[in-house]
């Protein structure tokens, strides 16, 4: 700093009547979220509490009324063959696919966790599918899977093996799906395991190397147990996410063949909007909602105490 | 990046297990490969067997009909006009909303802002009946804002931001406030500039969602002029094995999923960045 | 510029108080330090007078006006943060200017005072650079040039120097002195560190526990500190402290120590209180001497270069620090006589209070 007297400055603060922010609590600062709450309101709140009105309302399509019924369309629905078969074939699609995701996530995690560039082309190439949309995915495995002309069946007749119809028998649609799916999205399981892997200071490893732990013994004393809160993330939201199917049974099986691969959301799907029992299908809804909240509230729990004891 | 890649003596443990990953991406990538060999045949000959895939002719004929014949122009327009659309509100939304519940104070936000979270656990199947409804009652459907404005309910943006904006010093703010900004300015002129990396991210998985939305368009859009790309390519499946030909029909599916790849491969680096953000969250 | 009065001022965070009705009168063109540790409040004042903390009860007055109420903005006082709180997208220049903007001042008069700024603080070549580009010493300068440009009323520093290296912030502290000297502007600088408060200030406030110890000049906090928390504080390596009984010496006290030996102090009798007392002693007040008379085993040597410190425990057990020239021939395991100026000694009772001699 060299010589200087700052010279006196005009008023400055007299120019114009500051108005600048203050602290503490002003209602005019809610304005900022105001937008928002609106969207939130009227399309989220509103049709939350809309929905389960109208699950209690049986209407009729002829002269579009409707009269309340109380919990008749529950009571049907729980002796509706149909819907408890969806129930099944979802809790069973998030049994074939939410441990896959986590094991080939977690194992495609670990091995591409290194800086070159093979391991990020191959990162961009697994994670690459699940920017498609379900509409792509679904004609791509249709291709694959097609009994006469699919790429899985020209491989099997190369081997001299029958083709088989996966898509159209009762025991191999659901599983089909499963694979499709797997092969869509595996990319985000793979992505959330791999930031919870960097996560690790590598001195870990340096110094578990030191104390001449093998590989398989660090992967069980260090990796293990730090990515374990991830692991618990991934799980929940693959729960939450394979609940939800909908497009590619949708697509690729119409819930077929009767009815073995049709889930939920299908089934909610086709009662509202195919045949139109608004009433029904809200109370099939609520039912997922009450799944889906109950799985993501158990895990949730079940992951405290663990972590806890 | 990687945590023991350097430890000496392991060189070959990590080149096989290297190996094992890149056969099983050759595996990964064959239906695409698939898909791409049979675009490029011409429809009379798949007809008689698809094995013929694998020797010419090739042709791209497939590629030039999709110009001349088909929908997937509008289609992509339409999703074009519903993702940006999408996109953009839900940035400004979250935008303003992150900054009110990280910085702006007022009575209640603590509350508000937990109900807002609890959205989040909202599955759009739980709400999607009563939705229906409300746009049919406002004889909406068909329409771009039907399609729109749902997506901008999610809770999802808003949480993010506010995660991001309550990240940012605190003493930003205060030198603004003694700088005689007001909130407006603080939030528009100071804060908001330094969330780009936040609406980098929000806005790629805003966009790639609404891209890629399946259920609501399905639903809301039933007039084949205002399909979105995603459900225009499920009408195309309905009658699979009688359609127009398998070539034309994978040459669709390549070229309708071009804009989602492309714009994957510009935005990589943000979208890695976006899931590992929200894993450590 | 303008004097800064705090009339019993309070702030609480929820139940608990934080500061409570404090006052103090800070005058036109002085340099105040607010000194504590970590967690005493002084931050918290200083944002109460910024008008970052609200204030929970009593009045805060900037230059006769009451500003208690009123934003941090229009309390025309300038603020330097901790970690410079620079914006990080604007340009060294749009930083300076954009206070200036916000309050409608003319173009041409903004670009003259930084302009002016820049050149006092030699930033003139950094101008276009974003804070990014800066070096640390660069940040702080413009930093205090965004102070600067505003002509405050008075100037707030929060630990400006913390963040610098230990060279940096010896320099930045003697070009704050210099810069102060010339701007006379009405100052408060808080810190942790004491001689950031012993250089820079005309008088410190020294705080702890949120509740302020002593107000005073340098010399007079570390001369006579009013209580033992000040006399601990200030001053390296910390006074010693010693049990001690009294003895009466013609009305003056001459303390006892454990082992027998005695420090004839020059505090009045009458003032001390019954009780256990202490006697405060600097290191530079006690020398090994060949006529001292309290013997003690030399611990610990530690050879600063220009003197040495002597971590000594006495007969009785207790240890002390002495102070030794630089070119000191004591070894760890000697035993020395010990030679204390009592004149400087302190006494302290049970609660920590000092008793000085008579000035």
């Amino acid at each position: 700093m060299t010589d200087a007297t700052l010279s006196p400055g005009k008023a400055v603060a007299a120019v114009k009547r500051p108005t600048g922010a203050s602290i503490g609590p002003r209602w005019t600062n809610a304005l900022f979220i105001a937008p928002y709450m609106v969207f939130y309101l009227a399309l989220l709140v509103y049709p939350l509490f809309k929905g389960i009105w109208m699950s209690m309302l049986e209407s009729d399509m002829f002269d579009d009324t409707s009269k309340f019924t109380g919990l008749a369309n529950y009571y049907r629905l729980f002796n509706d063959k149909i819907f408890i078969g969806t129930i099944w074939n979802t809790v069973l699609f998030v049994l074939m696919t939410v441990p896959v995701f986590v094991a080939i996530g977690l194992l495609l995690a670990l091995a591409l966790n290194r800086s070159d560039r093979t391991s990020a082309s191959l990162r961009a190439i697994f994670f690459g599918t699940s920017v498609l949309s379900v509409t792509i995915v679904t004609i791509i495995w249709k291709m694959m899977y097609m009994p006469g002309n699919g790429a899985i069946a020209s491989i099997m007749r190369l081997f001299g093996l029958e083709p088989i119809a996966f898509i159209t028998s009762s025991s191999l649609a659901l599983p089909a799906i499963a694979v499709t799916t797997i092969w869509w999205i595996i990319g985000l399981p793979m992505m959330l395991f791999l930031a919870a892997l960097q996560q690790i200071p590598g001195e870990l490893y340096e110094a578990a190397a030191l104390d001449n732990a093998s590989r398989w013994r660090s992967f069980w004393s260090i990796t293990l147990p730090s990515i374990r809160r991830t692991m618990l993330v991934v799980v929940i939201y693959e729960i939450v996410a394979q609940f939800q199917l909908f497009g590619q049974a949708q697509l690729l099986t119409q819930g077929g063949p009767n009815n073995a691969s049709r889930p939920i959301v299908l089934f909610i799907y086709e009662q509202g909007f195919r045949s139109w029992n608004l009433g029904y299908a809200a109370a099939a809804s609520e039912v997922l909602f009450l799944i889906m909240a109950v799985a993501a509230l158990a895990q949730f729990f079940a992951s405290r105490k663990r972590v806890e004891g | 990046m990687a945590a023991s890649e350097h430890i000496v003596g392991r060189g070959i443990g990590n080149k096989l297990i290297l190996l094992s990953v890149v056969l099983v991406a050759v595996i990964w990538m064959l239906p695409i490969a698939w898909t791409l060999l049979l675009s490029l045949k011409p429809n009379s000959e798949l007809m008689i067997s698809t094995a013929s895939a694998f020797h010419p002719p090739y042709t791209l004929k497939n590629y030039t009909d999709i110009f001349q014949s088909s929908g997937v122009f509008r289609w992509l327009w339409n999703s074009a006009v519903v993702s940006v659309g999408v996109t953009a509100g839900i940035l400004i939304l979250s935008s303003l909303a992150g900054y009110g519940f990280a910085r702006a104070e007022f009575k209640g936000r603590d509350i508000i802002f937990v109900l807002v979270l609890l959205g989040l656990a909202v599955p759009e199947q739980a709400v999607i009946i009563a939705r229906h409804q409300m746009f049919s009652d406002l004889k909406m459907h068909n329409t771009y804002p039907a399609i729109i404005l749902p997506g901008l309910s999610s809770a999802f943006g808003v949480f993010l931001m506010t995660q991001y904006f309550k990240a940012i010093p605190k003493d930003i703010d205060e030198a603004a406030m003694l700088d005689n900004a007001s909130r407006f300015k603080i939030f528009w002129k100071v804060l908001l500039p330094l969330t780009v990396p936040a609406q980098a991210t929000l806005g790629i998985f805003s966009f790639l969602g609404a891209w890629n939305d399946y259920l609501w368009p399905l639903i809301s859009a039933t007039k084949p002029e205002m399909f979105t790309i995603t459900v225009g390519m499920a009408s195309t499946q309905t009658n699979f094995a009688q359609s127009e030909g398998l070539g034309f029909l994978m040459a669709q599916a390549i070229f309708a999923g071009l804009p989602v790849f492309i714009v994957y491969l510009f935005f990589q680096k943000y979208i890695v960045r976006a899931v590992a953000g929200a894993a450590i969250n | 510029m303008s004097s800064i009065e705090l009339d019993s001022v309070s702030k609480r965070f929820g139940s608990v108080e934080v500061i409570s009705e404090l006052s103090l009168t800070i005058h036109s063109g002085e340099f105040i330090a607010f000194l504590g540790p970590s967690g005493c409040g002084k931050s918290t004042l200083l944002r109460m007078i910024a008008g970052l903390e609200t204030v929970n009860g009593g009045e805060i007055r900037i230059g006769g006006e009451r500003v208690d109420h009123l934003p941090p903005g229009a309390r025309g006082v300038a603020m330097v943060f901790q970690h410079y709180a620079l914006y990080p997208h604007m340009t060294v220049f749009d930083n300076l200017a954009f206070g200036l903007k916000n309050i409608g001042t003319p173009h041409d008069e903004i670009a003259r005072r930084i302009e002016e700024a820049a050149r006092i603080l030699e930033i003139g070549h950094l101008l276009q650079r974003k804070p990014g580009q800066l070096s640390g010493g660069q940040r702080q300068r413009v930093a205090i040039g965004r102070a600067l440009v505003k002509d405050p009323k008075a100037y707030l520093f929060d630990e400006p120097l913390s963040n610098l290296d230990a060279a940096l912030r010896v320099r930045t502290r003697v070009e704050l002195a210099r810069l102060h000297q010339q701007t006379r502007a009405t100052t408060i600088f808080v810190t942790h560190d004491q001689v950031e408060a012993m250089t820079l200030a005309s008088r410190i406030v020294v705080m702890n526990a949120r509740k302020v110890e002593q107000v005073g000049t340098p010399m007079d906090i570390y001369g006579r500190p009013a209580t033992e928390f000040v006399a601990r504080f200030v001053g390296s390596p910390a006074m010693n402290f010693l049990p001690v009984t009294i003895r009466d010496r013609a009305g003056l006290a001459t303390a006892v120590l454990g082992d027998g030996s005695t420090i004839d102090t020059a505090v009045p009798l009458d003032i001390l209180p019954t009780g256990d007392l202490r006697v405060g002693i600097r290191a530079e007040a006690i020398h090994v001497r060949p006529d001292g008379a309290v013997p003690g085993k030399v611990e610990v040597v530690e050879r600063l270069g220009d003197r040495t410190h002597l971590h000594i425990r006495l007969m009785d057990g207790n240890t002390l620090v002495a102070e030794d020239k630089g070119v000191s021939q004591v070894q760890p395991g000697d035993t020395v006589p010990l030679a204390v100026e009592g004149a400087t000694a302190h006494l302290f009772d049970d609660a920590g209070l000092a008793y000085h001699a008579r000035q």
